[in-house]
């Protein structure tokens, strides 16, 4: 759902890293605050895949990143249909969607430093409010470098399983998921505290 | 000896009621700190507590002149850790920003930081994966890359603990060579390879907590093999 940075030559690339989160987070209200309108969506998803071939990600890196939220929209789908009108339950299905791939967009364009660097200056001017800027970072940053890790810590689990004949179900498989990567970030945090992290 | 010292007096630890550390005293000023012992028997407590991560129930504890109760971030400037989990030492995506991390808020420029992270990864032979995701390495490259980001930032003091545990021969062999002959810093080396231990310039042999025995690497190590032989 979050993706590693892929380098490239882009302007969307070569845009400096704070003015690209502001747009997004500007994007992303737009979206999310003019529910009612008919065309804030479509136009939306249009700017989207817009992003993609200007940043020569491709409409195939784009298809990647939505396939990879099939579960997440199969299940807001389905309790929406419960409550709401179909079009309704799929305008806001449309809306998330679109919003996370236009973080994966940044994600893709930008290097965890650099956005390190512009969530600590964004946010600086909350630190009145008792915000960490520089945790916010970090965790964002972390979060980033840390997917791959877990997905091995995952990849490793279902082998294991599989030599010793352990059916697959999600119990079996979540619970040693959750512990593992409990104590990954358990000697996580000690070896950012080694680093000089507060 | 020239470097600076290492106090514990009268230090002990408790976890809950579980003591990890027993009055232990102890005065070190050589180059290389060789720490043994069986499983359990609170090595890595004693380690801990150079850079402050785990501080003294009783007692007191002293590294280079610093209290790591009260000037932990001082201290952990001046004490580079390094885990047996490389896994664990990586912090940023690419193996050079991950070095880079180290140097942020000190005061580097760009350029600074670019320069000393290229000197550090060419010294240990990873210039050319320099651009590489940090997760792609192998173990043995990623706790090479540990070693850089800690040096990176030019510690007085080097803390290993077993970090060669997870490594084959040849990578072990590599580590050890860097830590024992190549840098120039006080090296506390936890292990369980006690050719490494026979290498450093003093030992140190813990059991149930008990610092039990300090001395030439020859006779605590020579004494620890034949009781356990
Ligand atoms: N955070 C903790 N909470 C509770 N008990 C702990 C904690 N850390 C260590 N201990 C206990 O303290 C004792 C010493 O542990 P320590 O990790 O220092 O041993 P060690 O010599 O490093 O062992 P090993 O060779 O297995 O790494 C053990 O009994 C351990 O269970
Ligand atoms: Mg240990």
């Amino acid at each position: 759902m979050i993706a590693l940075y892929r380098p490239g030559a882009s302007a969307i690339h070569r845009a400096p890293a704070g003015p690209k989160v502001l747009v997004f987070i500007a994007i992303t209200l737009a979206i999310t605050l003019s529910a009612h309108s008919a065309w804030m969506l479509p136009a939306a998803a249009v700017l989207v895949v817009a992003g993609y071939l200007i940043a020569g990600l491709g409409l195939g890196e784009l298809a990647a990143q939505v396939v990879a939220l099939r579960w997440l929209i199969v299940v807001m789908l389905v309790t929406q249909l419960v409550f709401l009108p179909a079009l309704v339950a799929l305008a806001n299905t449309g809306r998330v969607v679109v919003v996370i791939a236009l973080a994966a967009l940044v994600t893709l364009t930008t290097r965890v430093p650099a956005l390190l660097d512009a969530t600590e200056r964004t946010l600086a001017p909350l630190r009145r409010f008792g915000v960490n800027p520089a945790g916010v970072g970090l965790l964002l940053a972390m979060t980033i470098t840390t997917i791959p890790v877990i997905a091995g810590l995952a990849g490793s689990i279902r082998e294991a399983q599989r030599a010793r004949g352990v059916p697959v179900r999600a119990t079996t498989f979540v619970v040693p998921l959750l512990v593992l990567s409990l104590k990954h970030s358990d000697d996580l945090a000690d070896a950012l505290a080694a680093r000089g992290v507060e | 000896m020239e470097h600076p010292e290492i106090v514990f007096d009268s230090v002990s630890v408790d976890f809950g009621g579980r003591t990890a550390l027993r009055d232990v005293s102890v005065s070190l000023d050589q180059r290389r700190i060789g720490v043994i012992g069986s499983n359990g028997s609170g090595k890595s407590t004693f380690a801990r507590m150079l850079n402050g991560l785990v501080l003294p129930s009783s007692g007191a504890v002293r590294v280079h002149g610093l209290d790591p109760a009260r000037q932990s971030k001082l201290l952990r400037r001046r004490v580079g850790f390094i885990f047996s989990n490389p896994d664990v030492q990586i912090v940023m995506p690419t193996v050079a920003e991950d070095v880079a991390f180290s140097l942020r808020g000190r005061g580097f420029t760009a350029a600074e930081a670019g320069a000393r992270v290229s000197a550090v990864l060419d010294r240990f032979g990873l210039t050319t994966h320099s651009e590489a995701p940090a997760h792609s390495l192998s173990g043995g490259q990623k706790q090479l890359l540990a070693l850089c980001s800690i040096l990176v930032g030019e510690p007085g003091l080097l803390v290993a603990d077993e970090p060669t545990a997870l490594l084959d021969a040849v990578n072990s062999r590599r580590i050890a060579d860097h830590l024992l002959d190549e840098l120039p810093q006080q090296l506390v080396l936890v292990t369980h390879d006690l050719r490494m231990a026979a290498r450093c310039d003093v030992v140190l042999r813990f059991d149930a907590g008990r610092l039990v025995e300090s001395g030439a690497p020859g006779d605590v190590v020579g004494r620890y093999e034949r009781e356990h032989a």
